[in-house]
């Protein structure tokens, strides 16, 4: 048995900085593993050790997401191979397109039976590479699981809902993306990193893949709100007064 | 224009209706059950068979869009028609917006890192495809008839067997649904520390969250009570930051509160510039001082 997660490379959000002209500052922002793919990863990786399946990775990006400690973090969680394409044509991906993509790369790995995905990426957050990729492949899916089992034929998904639980039963091949809770991501050790840096990683190119797909979302702008003006009266405790003060101003809104 | 409106649950569908009134002439609602009347010129209701997820209605919703022929598409952002309408977008070869927060006849926005910055974007495809949450169009009034349709029921080619289902006993706390919200940042030294925290939040009758440092580091929250960048996004009366430094990462979570405090030993806190009012103390110095007054 095949699975492969998917996963999404990009800024870190912690170090994103705002400009004066409201546009945003990924200078000192590294790449990274978005948050809760890593949680997807950690719950491919114990379903693969418990169904003993072999577990691949794929992403997709712009150039900046091939960096080698981002490779060894993907790759020192449990996956044993990692697929990338990195074309600066991916820049801004819409899903539709990144779908399209990455289900082109789990044809061309070939044998994958079931795909996993991460609750939604830091940056759009849109809930949608995963249903895309399904459709693109053909395969049911289905998502918000928090817990998934196989018996290689068919996959069980226990999936929380705004105020319902279900649990659902497809049959492979299949698409399930997974709410953060599925798992806790591990903390590798060093000898996960350093054994991740022997792992194979095949790089693949846009041509290979068919192609990127024209867009089907437009960005106009990417700018940060204006904040919200602020009254800014600042008391030091260590004046006179100033603790009844910050409470009076307090009980002016209970 | 023509819009469908796609909603499982009437707040939804009546706000759906009405913001979709405002910019098409027609209207058309689908959903699965108790289908809410009024609101658009006419429902249509999808029955799903028992022991089915409603993700298997995605041929009958083929073939609704084929049959409407809307030139936009609005739906709740439930996490099951994330990925129906989803897998609906993709068949049509475009990609949902999700999560509007506004929309005008040109575009519409969104949220980019978690609230960090807005993201206004476009469909360039003949339909376009939107999720929008509460709160969106709350001022718009929905108008229809009481036209109610069922749709004949296309049996898809993949079984999506529903083996279990409950309904969840609603959540203990919701700070989304809080007036007054506090939130225990990187100044709480220890778990026990917040006692204080909880005492202060019971005079004032504020729910308590946090900063990400005290869910993932600390483990003192759960994931739930986090506000800011990939937590939770509020728009309380009131928002007090005790032991928060200001970071915008978390400040996006917090900026439309109407009201803001802080409480923090650092006089050079980002914070400090963020808020109406502002103290300058140790928590275990000035919380409790403040406790007992407000008691």
């Amino acid at each position: 048995m095949k699975i492969a997660v998917l996963v999404k490379i990009l800024p870190d959000d912690q170090d994103i900085q705002v400009n004066g002209d409201r546009t945003l500052d990924f200078s000192r922002a590294k790449s990274t593993v978005s948050t809760y793919d890593l949680n997807a990863i950690e719950a491919a990786a114990q379903l693969a050790a418990k169904a003993d399946a072999q577990l691949v990775a794929v992403t997709c990006g712009p150039k900046s997401i091939n960096d080698s400690k981002t490779r060894k973090n993907i790759l020192s969680r449990g996956v044993d191979e990692l697929y990338m394409l990195a074309d600066d044509g991916l820049e801004l991906a819409d899903a539709y397109q990144t779908g399209r993509i990455l289900a082109a790369m789990v044809q061309k790995i070939g044998d994958v039976d079931l795909v996993i995905a991460g609750d939604g990426s830091a940056d759009l957050y849109a809930q949608q590479v995963d249903i895309q990729t399904a459709e693109a492949l053909g395969w049911p899916a289905i998502n918000g699981g928090t817990a998934l089992d196989t018996d290689g034929t068919t996959v069980t998904v226990t999936r929380m809902l705004e105020t319902e639980r279900e649990v659902i039963r497809m049959p492979l091949p299949a698409v399930v993306s997974v709410a953060p809770e599925v798992a806790l991501p591990r903390i590798a050790g060093m000898k996960d990193v350093l054994a991740a840096g022997k792992k194979p990683v095949v790089e693949f190119t846009a041509e290979e893949l068919g192609g990127i797909a024209a867009p089907t979302i437009e960005t106009v702008e990417i700018l940060a709100p204006v904040p919200t003006p602020r009254k800014k009266q600042i008391f030091d405790a260590a004046d006179e007064g100033a603790i009844d003060a910050f409470v009076a101003a307090l009980r002016e809104v209970m | 224009m023509k819009t469908l409106v796609i909603a499982e649950n009437e707040a939804a569908a009546r706000e759906l209706a009405a913001g979709a009134r405002a910019y098409a002439d027609e209207v058309v609602y689908a959903t699965f059950a108790d289908p809410v009347t009024g609101i658009a010129d006419k429902c249509l209701v999808v029955e799903v068979p028992e022991g089915q997820a409603k993700e298997a209605a995605f041929d009958t919703f083929v073939k609704i869009l084929a049959d409407e022929d809307p030139q936009m598409v609005f739906f709740e952002p439930t996490r099951r028609l994330k990925a129906l309408v989803g897998r609906l977008a993709a068949h049509d070869g475009a990609s949902v917006m999700t999560d509007i927060s506004a929309i005008d006849e040109e575009s519409v926005k969104t949220r980019y890192f978690g609230g960090i910055a807005e993201r206004t974007a476009k469909s360039i495809t003949p339909v376009a495809f939107c999720s929008a949450g509460a709160g969106t169009f709350k001022d718009a009034e929905p108008s229809g008839t009481d036209v109610v349709e069922t749709v004949e029921y296309v049996a898809p080619a993949v079984t999506l067997e529903c083996v279990e289902r409950e309904t969840l006993p609603p959540a203990e706390v919701d700070l989304t649904a809080a007036d007054k919200v506090v939130a225990a940042g990187r100044g709480f030294g220890s778990e026990e520390e917040l006692e204080e925290a909880r005492t202060f939040c019971k005079a004032i009758g504020a729910e308590l969250g946090c900063t990400r440092p005290l869910t993932e580091t600390e483990d003192w929250f759960p994931r739930e009570a986090y506000i800011g960048v990939s937590g939770l996004m509020l728009s309380p009366e009131v928002y007090v930051g005790i032991g928060v430094s200001g970071q915008m990462q978390h400040m996006v979570g917090v900026d439309r509160a109407q009201v803001a405090f802080a409480i923090n030993k650092d006089a050079h806190a980002p914070i400090f510039d963020k808020v109406d009012y502002g103290l300058i103390g140790a928590i275990n110095d000035v919380l409790p001082k403040i406790n007992a007054k407000l008691s």
